[in-house]
């Protein structure tokens, strides 16, 4: 079976704009998904709201398209009362951090059994382009128009905090990376989390001076660094350049799930 | 295999000129009937792909189809005996 069996080909082209990660996230994960040689029948995808959250729409299984923040809760529900089925959630950052917060902090404290794909494109793309918890300092947006004054989220540090049992962020420029660690995560029992830094060159691009999707790739390529050479870097007492974030496997260890498939 | 970029469903962000390692996608200069500039393939028949996947059996390389954020990118089989274009380097 091919990644071609799992879309909604009537429904495509999708409704995301020109050059959005969005579309490269739903490719890797159903790489992975067929990967593992799932049925379509034992597989659900659930999504709250935003951008990334019309994944579901695309892909040709069983999906739940729930209220703006409330995967985790609805995924909750959904494992619980059915275990055997495999549960893959696609989330934003707007729906992920910032209202569905706590909903993410207790299923990674209850280290539910599914997998959380978080596309994060540091901003609210579907609304018109306001700061969300992940808009990183400095950044120009609607609602932040001389600047984001305010820390940003590190979701995987608080997936890590929270007690999840794999956490691991990649971009949507290293696709196959990030197809391997999705693997990873639908392999590990418990919760998986995988943020995908994404870009989103209408609305976070435009007004940041990175208008072309290009421009985006190469930010994304350049400020990525792998988790060793950020290790090795503390160790040594260098210092680490400005706006980095790690890349790689952050966690992976074996707190006792909560749902896992009999 | 042939490798076919869907006119209908590529919005022209070019990704893939950016990651392939050969070069074969160049950005396009002619918009097409739904107002948008599409890649233009240069020189195809040099994707690794497109000749080696029926020797593996398996993807190879495949990264402008992974990262194609529209799905636009495919690989089709040839009918026999499909004319090629032959350019003789010197």
């Amino acid at each position: 079976m091919s990644t071609t069996e799992w879309r909604r080909e009537d429904r495509l082209p999708h409704i995301y704009c020109s050059g959005c990660g969005n579309g490269t996230v739903i490719n890797c994960t159903l790489a992975a998904v067929d990967e593992m040689g799932w049925k379509r029948e034992e597989t659900v995808f659930l999504s709250g709201i935003g951008c990334s959250s019309r994944a579901p729409g695309y892909i040709n299984t069983d999906s739940l398209h729930t209220t703006h923040g409330r995967a985790l809760a609805f995924a909750t529900g959904v494992k619980l009362a059915r275990p055997d089925l495999h549960v893959v959630v696609f989330t934003g950052d707007g729906d992920l951090a910032a209202i569905g917060g706590n909903h993410f902090i207790h299923a990674c404290r209850r280290n539910l059994d599914v997998t959380v794909v978080c596309m994060n494109n540091q901003i609210y793309g579907m609304t018109g382009g306001q700061g969300s918890p992940t808009t990183p300092p400095g950044a120009i947006s609607t609602t932040t128009p001389y600047g984001s004054s305010e820390p940003a989220f590190d979701l995987t540090e608080l997936a890590i905090a929270a007690g999840a049992n794999y956490v691991a962020r990649w971009t949507s420029y290293h696709v196959k990376e990030l197809t391997k660690a999705i693997v990873e995560g639908l392999q590990t029992p418990g919760l998986a989390f995988i943020e995908v830094r994404t870009q989103c060159p209408t609305n976070y691009g435009r007004s940041n001076k990175m208008r072309e999707v290009s421009d985006m790739i190469e930010y994304l390529r350049s400020h990525a660094m792998l988790v060793p050479k950020y290790n090795r870097l503390i160790a040594e007492g260098k210092p680490i350049p400005e706006g980095t974030f790690t890349v790689g496997e952050l966690i992976r260890r074996n707190r006792p799930a909560m749902g896992v498939r009999p | 295999m042939k490798l076919v970029i869907d006119e209908i469903r590529c919005k022209g962000c070019n990704l893939c000129v950016l990651v392939c390692p050969y070069r074969i996608f160049q950005e396009g200069t002619e918009l097409n009937d739904r107002g948008i500039v599409t890649p233009v393939l240069d020189r195809p028949e040099r994707c690794t792909n497109c000749r080696l996947q029926p020797l593996y059996g398996r993807l190879l390389c495949g990264v402008c189809q992974m990262i194609c954020p529209d799905q636009a990118i495919t690989w089709v089989d040839e009918r026999p005996f499909e004319p090629h274009k032959v350019e003789v380097e010197f």
